[in-house]
């Protein structure tokens, strides 16, 4: 009994292993979302889809080619297959779609289209890119490289969105195939760089209103203590020049200090008290 | 008993074995991918184009005796400064990339369609099979005329030198009245001085 039991745990894993059901079961699940694709291409009544809706049967033989083997590479930002794939928002995203042609016909590459969808419900659209017409043939048994980059809003970091790149392509007897490349939810990030603009310009019109109030501050003191001087000056009486003990001269040129002090109408008085018509009679005088 | 664990150790063997002639049946290949970038924001005539091309190994295996062309710069169109359009690349590991830049300055201006270049290499190590794979296409891109550009974006050595040369009347003749008046006074001063 025991021995059979053991039998069994060493038989079920050796048939698992030649079934080998645990790829398959991914391959079903990628199948499965490629049929969902194909029913968004048939129910999506957007223009862009238009071109590959009408051709497209719902049959999902007819969407892509057996000879056709195709391959994403993220270059910007780097992916990891397995982890959800993130992207910066208001950074572009370069992709490269490998193809090859492993059939017998000649393909053309018609072109790629990349769209954000909403996550929970893959045929509501959110956002369409471009599809880049690149019409490129691929010969037998040969190879070809398309890049394609688009920039995700920075409007929408910190929503996950669903996007989807699809591959337009045909055969030399004009079939026309779609393939989705990438079919999974993605997340956008903010990007938080250290020291942008806008906190810099921001910070240094804080130190402008703090010097401003420092300022206006230093110009308030400035007056009120203005403002008590002047009032103990009031009570003082004013004399104009009558008394010239506590008049000083020193401003004064030396050459109208003795101009003044030689003047006959002065006596040797240093206060100026010249009547306007003697000052224009002297001034003809030397003139 | 004992037989029993011959025959599991056996099986046991046996699942192994097959374990991994499957796994060898997946033969390691190598796939390139190959992007064609210009670097260049503005394409002006006699200025330097800067083309990246990045080749990518995203298969299994490492890629051998890669040669890469670009017939895509013909020499009546574009003069090379540095870097060849004719490389060949020993080898390649998967999962690794290797980039490869080339300068040209066109000679020309006006459209020009910037075209795929051409790759050879060997997926499989040990065949002398070939695979034969285009790189990505920058597209049509404008080359734009130098005078074009210089007008707009260089230094303006000469015009600012004109500027200045321009400005100076306005600037010089009331200097000098000022300067004329202001000695005329000071003579005066000092005839005012002496007296």
């Amino acid at each position: 009994m025991k021995s059979s039991f053991l039998l069994i745990l060493f038989v079920l894993p050796t048939l698992l292993l030649f079934i080998d059901s645990g790829n398959k079961i991914y391959a079903r699940a990628e199948d499965e979302i490629d049929e969902d694709l194909v029913d968004v291409e048939n129910e999506g009544d957007n223009e862009e889809n238009a071109m590959t809706g009408d051709d497209v049967e719902p049959d999902e033989a007819s969407t892509t080619s057996p000879d056709a083997d195709t391959q994403l590479l993220f270059v910007r930002p780097l992916y990891n297959a397995g982890t959800q794939l993130e992207l910066p928002g208001g950074v572009p995203v370069e992709f490269l779609i490998g193809f090859k042609n492993k059939g017998l016909n000649d393909f053309i590459i018609e072109s790629v289209e990349a769209s954000f969808r909403y996550p929970m419900d893959f045929n509501y659209y959110i956002q369409n890119f471009s599809a880049i017409a690149y019409n490129r043939e691929v010969k037998q048994e040969s190879e070809a490289t398309v890049s394609y980059s688009f920039m995700p809003s920075e409007s929408f970091a910190g929503r996950p969105f669903g996007l989807n790149i699809a591959i337009n392509y045909r055969d030399s007897n004009g079939v026309p195939f779609v393939e989705a490349v990438f079919n999974e939810t993605v997340l956008i990030t903010e990007l938080d760089e250290g020291l942008d603009g806008e906190t810099f310009f921001l910070y240094v019109f804080f130190a402008a209103i703090i010097v401003l109030l420092l300022v206006v501050g230093q110009q308030f003191l400035g007056t009120i203590g203005k403002k008590k001087r002047s009032q103990t000056i009031r009570k003082q009486v004013e004399t104009g020049t009558s008394n010239s003990t506590d008049i000083d001269y020193d401003w004064l040129p030396a050459q109208t200090l003795r101009n003044l002090q030689s003047s006959p109408n002065g006596k040797g008085k240093l206060s100026p008290k010249q009547s306007p018509r003697q000052r224009s009679k002297r001034a003809a005088k030397e003139e | 008993m004992n037989k029993m664990i011959k025959s599991f150790a056996l099986l046991l063997i046996v699942s192994m074995a097959l374990a991994t002639t499957t796994d060898s049946g997946e033969e390691t290949r190598a796939k390139l991918l190959v992007s064609k970038q210009i670097l260049n924001k503005y394409l002006v005539e006699q200025r330097d184009i800067l083309v990246k091309y990045t080749l990518y190994n995203v298969g299994t295996g490492p890629a051998t005796h890669v040669s890469l062309e670009d017939q895509g710069f013909p020499s009546e169109a574009f003069d090379l400064v540095s870097g060849k359009l004719e490389v060949q690349i020993d080898r390649i590991a998967s999962g690794t990339n290797i980039t490869h830049v080339v300068i040209v300055r066109p000679r020309a201006h006006g459209y020009f369609n910037f075209t795929a270049a051409e790759i050879s290499y060997r997926p499989v190590e040990s065949s002398p099979n070939l695979q034969y794979a285009i790189s990505s296409e920058p597209g049509e891109g404008g080359i734009v005329n130098l005078a074009q550009f210089n007008k707009q974006f260089s230094s303006h050595f000469l015009d600012w030198i004109a500027f200045v040369i321009m400005c100076l009347p306005t600037v010089v003749i009331p200097y000098s009245l000022f300067l004329k008046s202001k000695t005329k006074y000071e003579l005066l001063a000092q005839k005012k001085k002496s007296n």
